[in-house]
């Protein structure tokens, strides 16, 4: 008998509330006119939840609410060949991710998370160069990874105190 | 201080210096305007000898316009964008190499190259 806290029902239901949730904060930025006129700079508030997904639900959970919020997300904004960069995006840095909750513990969420976005970033590029058959987009790259370490410094902090907050309940 | 926080802040540090050199590096002086759409070059404009301002319109196989391009002398930028996002209208105006105007919805790209002896207009 799988226990109360770890029940199939139990996992899947934390995994389709995070995913609405991640997906209602992922629309409401959408709102924001972008910050800076260059291609894929964004604050990125939903992968707060990608974050805290990835150092208390584990690797699998994570993947399923990245996976879904993705493509929802696309669905919703109306912008279908934005799932192909979100997407590509959002694998590698799941898989950097991966490698680094096993290098870096909970209170480090502020330095693995601009390292993800990092490769956040080298996957959009990898895609955006794929995509558009050149390499000139190679010169968005410094932009990219300059804002992405901002943003990822800020949702690391704001996962670390999610996380912190939430086990004192 | 662990090893491996060691090793994270110090490869953090190291993109962030690698970011900003590469920002600083010398930019291309050019004249010459490339237009790529689905990663064919349409168009291929000297924008030194552009004499008054007209416009580009890039057109889908279906006949709707996709992006509407403003030429002007020594200077071009994507005038309106049938995506929802308008990054590329944004960005305005370009005249060197330093960034290129990409429309990823629409997978077009206007980079400033070197050089000022291309053919005047390459259309296909």
């Amino acid at each position: 008998m799988p226990s109360p806290h770890n029940s199939p029902v139990r996992r899947l239901t934390r995994a389709a509330l995070l995913t609405a949730i991640a997906l209602t904060i992922f629309m409401a930025e959408a709102q924001i006119p972008p910050p800076i006129p260059i291609p894929g700079v964004k604050l990125g508030l939903a992968n707060i939840i990608t974050v805290y997904a990835m150092y208390i639900l584990g690797p699998g959970d994570t993947l399923m609410i990245l996976v879904s919020r993705i493509f929802l997300g696309s669905v919703f904004s109306g912008q279908m060949m934005t799932l192909l960069y979100s997407l590509g995006g959002g694998l590698c840095c799941f898989a950097a991710m991966l490698v680094l909750r096993r290098l870096l513990d909970e209170n480090h969420l502020w330095l693995a998370s601009p390292l993800s976005a990092v490769f956040h970033n080298l996957g959009q590029i990898l895609v955006a160069a794929a995509v558009m058959h050149t390499w000139v987009v190679i010169s968005y790259l410094p932009y990219l990874v300059l804002s992405g370490i901002c943003s990822g410094l800020f949702t690391g902090l704001c996962a670390q105190m999610l996380i912190r907050h939430l086990n004192k309940i | 201080m662990t090893k491996s926080v060691k090793i994270a802040l110090g490869a953090l540090i190291a993109a962030v210096i690698l970011c900003c050199g590469a920002l600083l590096l010398p930019r291309k002086s050019g004249t010459v305007a490339r237009i790529t759409h689905n990663g064919v070059v349409i168009h291929e404009i000297d924008l030194e000898k552009e004499h008054t301002q007209r416009y580009l319109e890039i057109v889908a196989g279906d006949g709707t316009v996709l992006n509407c391009i403003s030429v002007e002398p020594g200077r071009i930028r994507v005038e309106h964008a049938n995506c929802p996002d308008q990054v590329c209208v944004n960005q305005g105006w370009i005249r060197d190499s330093a960034l290129p105007i990409v429309c990823l919805p629409n997978k077009l790209m206007i980079e400033i190259i070197g050089g000022g002896e291309a053919a005047d207009a390459i259309t296909t």
